[in-house]
């Protein structure tokens, strides 16, 4: 457990890295380190996003299965660990 | 049916159809009224009777139309008023042949008749008539074209004369009759046929049933004249009671209807047919709320999901079955201790890392770095690139990054070996070879996908000195340490044992610092196709052993043991190594190298400054000795690309190039005056070789020039670099310092040819 606190804080303090945000399968943040709002804003529709994601990949090979998603605007860098049981979510902005 | 209308000349008749209903009002009785009535029946039937007579004449000539009189007993002229007068410029009706025969030969009837007659009669009379006047008809149906009569329908216009009714009534109305009593007989009168209309379906002559269908026709028309009279024929009423309505409600729920969707996915598909194979009762056992029907599983899943969620069915069915796993894991705690999120971890923080690292590990990988697009960086820094890049055209070190993270920060780095399985993987030794005290030290398995962070980081207990990682299964490391233990770990796994083996058990292990370990494969085994992998370790108690790995350890054979050499030349050093001797014959070994090709030999640099080769077959006799420095060998390594060439450098300051007939070294280098700590040739082109010297870095290139190093980079004030370490397939070097960073450099503007073998510049 300590490890894992230990790499969040990791992540959390390399460049760029705006938040954190750690979603369950109901879409209820457990773990944030931005505002409310935002983390449940980012939440709601990063969800969805996952969820058309993996139909779209299993679609196409129902063995297949979506693992990484990364989502790169102008401004920042979403990446996304999708799982069977959660959502682990970060933001960053790499050239800051 | 002709409609026509009737036009009664004034002059001829005069009826008055309302007579008999204005006969109520007159005071007298006449019987002239009665007779009236029945006159105009009469002379109906008159005129049915007669239809047939009139109908024979009505082709062959129009009756001349008599003025009619009516007379009644008293000889008073009642005869009837006509009901339609009509007037000037009328259409001149059709002459209304019915009717008119009727009333032109009833008159004359009328005439000859008396007035009393009795109602039975007119009954039989008029029972006779009409079969006889359907007769006709039928007959005549028959036999003219025109099946439908002419039948003439007086339209009876509703009497303009009513002013001559009341005219009537002011003659005969006085004050007497007014009060006198009137009788009223009310009649029925008879059916009046006004229309009939035969069967019209015509029967050609030639039909079979013809004959039938007229004899059934005659059968119905004796019937019904046998009908009147008849006992068998009794008239009855019915009257049909008609149930009192009632009114009665109800009151139903409202059927609710819902709308229910779902999208057939592929993978939605495929998941229910994989769990229709999976056993369907340890999934009945653990979801006892869903009820989960095989047969039809894919069906289900549709009806679980219109029950979740109104975003997506597809979201909704996946959810569901989320939620269902979800009872086992609400808690986030338990999220976060999952291996697939320790994982999740792992690659984001590498992605994220090479996010910020991008152009440097690009660089690295010699792959073209690509610029972001949206980055905000200064237009300044972009011209210092600029400038930076024209002024150096020659050759010079590029730093891209540094591994180093706050663990490390502050040790000495000893040693430094890449994986040979994953190029990626770098393991670096941190200690301090401090002979005084005995301090833990750190070994870190750095991955090139993340410079922040080691991926795993073991402690020892004693200064490691020496790594190697293992080509047979290369998840094994070796470390030698500074008191003599040799340990084998493994990298594989986080949260295992790291420490599979450790030698301090064995007996015959080393008491004095391991200066090397080397894995090396040795020769073909019984087997014949796996080489074993040896454990090789020169060691400062002068052996050099062979480890291997049994069930309770490490186990060790005396490969050789390096004997001190007498050496006439210098016998003031050999005084003193007599007084060592009683001690111990053997003299440190501090470097060792086996041969790239052939396994069985090997170079050991000795304390003395000897290079001893020596054959893991022979361990009494030293092969060869090359004897040139006449300080301790710190490092000793052969060409990767020339078999016979080998590399030394040692404390005096120089580096030697050996060939391996040659016993003397057949170039010498020589650059800063400061002891070479370790020679290196690159493995990417066979002339360069790196060598440090405690405060810089020195990159030879022996194309270029024998004497001077190409590249000399100094390391940072206060700063001693303590290893160095070239990477396969790139061209850049890791050099190691004292406050534990790993400095990657890139080799920038050498100008290099391939494949050209060191002898070759060495000969010319």
């Amino acid at each position: 457990m300590a490890e894992v606190e230990e790499t969040l804080k990791r992540i959390q303090s390399q460049n760029g890295v705006q938040g954190i945000i750690i979603v369950n399968t109901e879409g209820i943040p457990i773990k944030t380190t931005l505002d409310n709002a935002s983390t449940v804003q980012y939440a709601g529709l990063i969800h969805q996003l996952v969820m058309k994601a993996r139909s779209t990949v299993r679609d196409i090979d129902p063995q297949n299965d979506l693992t990484f998603l990364r989502v790169r605007s102008k401004k920042n860098e979403i990446m996304i660990a999708p799982d069977k049981d959660y959502f682990l979510i970060v933001i960053q902005n790499p050239s800051d | 049916m002709k409609k026509s209308s009737l036009v009664f000349n004034s002059s001829s008749r005069a009826m008055n159809t309302s007579v008999a209903g204005h006969q109520v009002s007159q005071s007298s009785r006449h019987k002239w009224n009665f007779a009236g009535s029945q006159t105009r029946r009469n002379s109906i039937l008159v005129g049915g009777s007669n239809r047939k007579r009139n109908i024979l004449d009505r082709n062959a000539n129009q009756a001349p139309r008599k003025p009619v009189r009516v007379l009644d007993n008293d000889g008073n002229d009642v005869t009837p008023l006509p009901l339609y007068h009509a007037e000037p410029g009328d259409m001149p009706s059709k002459p209304g042949r019915f009717l008119d025969e009727i009333f032109s030969s009833s008159e004359s009837d009328q005439l000859k008749s008396t007035s009393s007659f009795n109602m039975r009669s007119f009954g039989s009379f008029l029972g006779s008539s009409l079969p006889s006047s359907l007769s006709t008809t039928a007959s005549m149906t028959k036999g003219t074209e025109d099946s439908v009569p002419k039948l003439d329908i007086p339209i009876i216009p509703p009497p303009p004369c009513g002013q001559r009714k009341r005219d009537n009534v002011k003659q005969h109305v006085t004050e007497e009759m007014l009060d006198d009593v009137v009788d009223v007989c009310l009649t029925e009168t008879d059916t009046i046929s006004l229309f009939d209309l035969p069967p019209l379906i015509f029967m050609s002559e030639d039909a079979d049933d013809t004959k039938a269908i007229k004899e059934r026709n005659l059968q119905y028309a004796e019937l019904c004249k046998n009908r009147t009279g008849n006992d068998k024929y009794v008239e009855r009423s019915m009257q049909t009671f008609s149930g009192a309505p009632k009114e009665k409600q109800i009151q139903t729920d409202k059927i609710v209807m819902v709308d229910e969707g779902t999208f057939a996915t592929i993978w939605d598909i495929y998941d229910s047919f994989c769990d229709q194979n999976k056993n369907p009762e340890s999934e009945k056992a653990n979801n006892p709320e869903t009820t989960v029907n095989t047969s039809k599983g894919h069906e289900k899943r549709g009806e679980k999901s219109s029950s979740t969620l109104s975003i997506g069915s597809t979201i909704g069915s996946l959810l569901e079955m989320e939620t269902c796993s979800l009872n086992a894991e609400s808690n986030p705690e338990l999220i976060m201790l999952t291996e697939s999120f320790q994982h999740s971890l792992l690659v984001m923080e590498r992605s994220i890392v090479a996010n910020l690292f991008q152009p440097k590990l690009a660089a690295y990988r010699q792959l073209p770095i690509i610029k972001d697009p949206d980055s905000t960086v200064k237009p300044e820094t972009e011209e210092k690139s600029e400038e930076g890049e024209e002024s150096s055209s020659s050759p010079t070190l590029e730093r891209l990054w540094a591994f180093s993270c706050e663990l490390t920060r502050g040790w000495n780095i000893t040693c430094m070996v890449w994986n040979k399985e994953n190029p990626d993987l770098l393991a670096v030794a941190y200690g301090d070879c401090d002979s005084t005290n005995q301090k833990p030290s750190l070994i870190c398995c750095w991955s090139l996908k993340n410079p922040t962070w080691p991926e795993r980081v073991f402690h020892c207990h004693s200064c490691v000195t020496s790594l190697d990682f293992s080509a047979n299964n290369p998840s094994q490391l070796a470390v030698g340490m500074y008191d003599g233990t040799i340990a084998i770990y493994t990298v594989q796994s986080r949260n295992n044992i790291h420490c599979i083996a450790n030698s301090s058990e064995c007996s015959k292990r080393h008491l004095k610092p391991v200066w090397q370990v080397n894995w090396s494969k040795q020769e073909i085994t019984l087997s014949g196709e796996d080489r074993v992998e040896a454990l090789v370790a020169v060691s400062a108690d002068g052996r050099i052993t062979k480890w291997l790995l049994c069930s309770n350890g490490l186990e060790c054979i005396d490969l050789m043991k390096l004997k001190k050499t007498k050496n006439s030349k210098k016998k003031a050093v050999e005084s003193k190594k007599k007084t060592e001797h009683m001690g111990s014959a053997l003299t440190p070994g501090l470097c060792m190298d086996f041969h790239p090709t052939d396994s069985s030999v090997y170079l050991v640099g000795t304390w003395e400054g000897l290079i001893q080769k020596c054959s893991v077959a022979n361990c009494h006799n030293v092969l060869e000795t090359y004897q040139n420095h006449f300080c301790p060998v710190n490092s000793i390594e052969w060409s990767p690309f020339s078999p016979d060439v080998f590399l030394s450098c040692s404390s005096d300051w120089t580096i030697q190039l050996w060939k391996q007939e040659c016993l003397t070294p057949v170039l010498s280098f020589t650059s800063a005056q400061r002891a070479v700590y370790a020679v290196r040739w690159s493995p990417n082109w066979s002339t360069i070789f790196a060598a440090i010297n405690g405060l810089q870095v020195e990159i030879w290139d022996l194309n270029l020039s024998i004497l001077h190093p190409t590249i000399v980079h100094q390391a940072a004030p206060g700063v001693t670099v303590t290893s160095v370490l070239f990477s396969r397939g790139t061209d850049c070097v890791l050099v190691g310092d004292s406050e534990g960073q790993v400095t990657v450099y890139q080799l920038k503007n050498l100008s290099v040819g391939q494949g050209k073998q060191v002898t070759k510049a060495v000969n010319t």
